[in-house]
């Protein structure tokens, strides 16, 4: 679906908790997200964590959008140590 | 006895018979002897050469793509104990993780030098990302191709597992792995090329002695200049509809994509949204936060910081689970006419 919306010209950037899918196809910008059922977030997080990251996650999106790409590319999201202290702690 | 083949058997939490969608989390464990399917792979090995499932591993699907280092050290462990002659994972029919697990499974065999085979839907992400590294076995994509589909594992798997080299994945029947050997020809490539051109243009059948793959290659659209001044759209794979889902979304193999109002919305509650995806636990979609999978709040905010121009005032969504590569082309370029038309400068498409 990616790529026919980037024939348009439009650029798209994949958030998914399995980048390994849309770069084997060749989607062009594809972002790291959580897991499969909660992509944009964690709800084992408390809900001020789980905002902050899925602001990180749709920032990483957003910066993907404004990068030139030559092939399928794959972005990650920066760490935060707070979170990631969260996330082992669950 | 001991020219008897000894398997181990790869399965995920369904074939395992350990839960659906709710047990995918689960990390490997190992029975002893045949599940599941494993009771027609005993079978299979029995009617034929002999052999049987020496123990079974069962991992969740979510598991072994998400830690994918620890599933496989607990995998290369197995193997260690039980020292088979022959791995055979799945078949995972049209079951992406499932098939990416059966794929992942057969490489960590390799790196103990032990043979193994596998079985999936030829569009089933395991084969696209690893077909190069694994031997497997072209499958329908739902379960009822259960017999076909372990019977000519079984055939090809008993072949490696004793030492046979196979032949052209097109004559074996299994999925090209990319390899290209020497062959004699009788023809010169000169001849054969003109005996294909004419039947091609007598409308005859031919095969093509160059297989190209199948996903074609699309130039990455140009980034985006000035994010400020852009409208951003998004767009779901994850089956989010309004609660009701009054267009029948199905849960699986989508048709179709819907679009859906959010026009000066600022958050999903579960009130008014659920997901209907079929493919993975909606628990938490389903009872904490749709955007889960719509990450509306946050480019709500983005929004209100003047970071993007605007947001479309439509999502996009659909069920992205077993969908052909032919529907999705066509609803992926249905959305990007209607996007281009209304002047969006990027997209968030959030795929499960």
């Amino acid at each position: 679906m990616a790529k026919e919306i980037e024939k348009e010209g439009i650029p798209v950037a994949v958030l998914t908790a399995l980048p390994v899918i849309p770069l084997s196809v060749g989607a062009s910008r594809v972002v790291r997200g959580v897991r499969v059922e909660h992509v944009c977030g964690d709800p084992r997080l408390t809900p001020d964590l789980d905002r902050r990251l899925g602001r990180r996650i749709v920032d990483t999106a957003l910066e993907a959008l404004q990068t030139e790409v030559s092939q399928p590319t794959r972005f990650v999201p920066p760490e935060e140590p707070a979170i990631q202290e969260a996330a082992v702690a669950v | 006895m001991s020219s008897e083949i000894r398997v181990l058997h790869y399965l995920n939490q369904f074939f395992g018979g350990v839960g659906s969608e709710e047990q995918a989390n689960i990390p490997p464990e190992i029975r002893e002897g045949p599940v599941g399917p494993g009771r027609l792979l005993q079978a299979t090995l029995q009617a034929g050469p002999g052999g049987s499932v020496a123990a079974t591993i069962i991992c969740g699907d979510n598991y072994i793509v998400e830690n994918e280092r620890q599933a496989l050290e607990k995998v290369v462990a197995a193997l260690d104990e039980y020292e088979p002659d022959l791995v055979v994972a799945g078949p995972a029919f049209d079951a992406g993780r499932y098939g990416l697990g059966c794929a992942l499974v057969c490489m960590a065999a390799a790196t103990r030098g032990i043979p193994s085979i596998t079985g999936m839907h030829p569009e089933n992400t395991g084969v696209l990302t690893h077909r190069l590294n694994i031997t497997a076995v072209p499958t329908s994509a739902e379960a009822s191709g259960m017999q076909p589909a372990m019977a000519k594992m079984v055939e090809l798997g008993i072949r490696l597992a004793t030492g046979d080299e196979l032949g052209p994945a097109v004559e074996e029947g299994y999925v090209p792995r990319g390899i290209r050997r020497e062959v004699d020809h009788e023809a010169t490539g000169a001849e054969r090329a003109f005996s294909m051109m004419m039947s091609r243009v007598r409308g005859e059948e031919y095969v093509s002695e160059v297989q190209v793959p199948g996903y074609e290659t699309v130039s990455p659209a140009p980034p985006i200049a000035d994010v400020s001044t852009a409208t951003i759209a998004l767009v779901t794979s994850g089956g989010l509809v309004p609660k009701g889902n009054p267009d029948n979304q199905v849960g699986g193999r989508a048709r179709d994509f819907f679009r859906y109002p959010i026009d000066g919305l600022d958050r999903l509650s579960t009130d008014d949204w659920e997901s209907v995806h079929m493919g993975f636990s909606t628990v938490h979609l389903n009872t904490r936060d749709p955007s889960y999978v719509l990450p509306l709040p946050i480019v709500r905010e983005i929004e209100r910081e003047g970071v993007i121009s605007g947001v479309y005032p439509h999502f996009l969504s659909t069920t992205g689970n077993g969908t052909p590569v032919t529907t999705a082309r066509r609803m992926g370029s249905e959305i990007g006419r209607e996007l281009k038309e209304s002047g969006i400068g990027g997209v968030l498409l959030v795929a499960t």
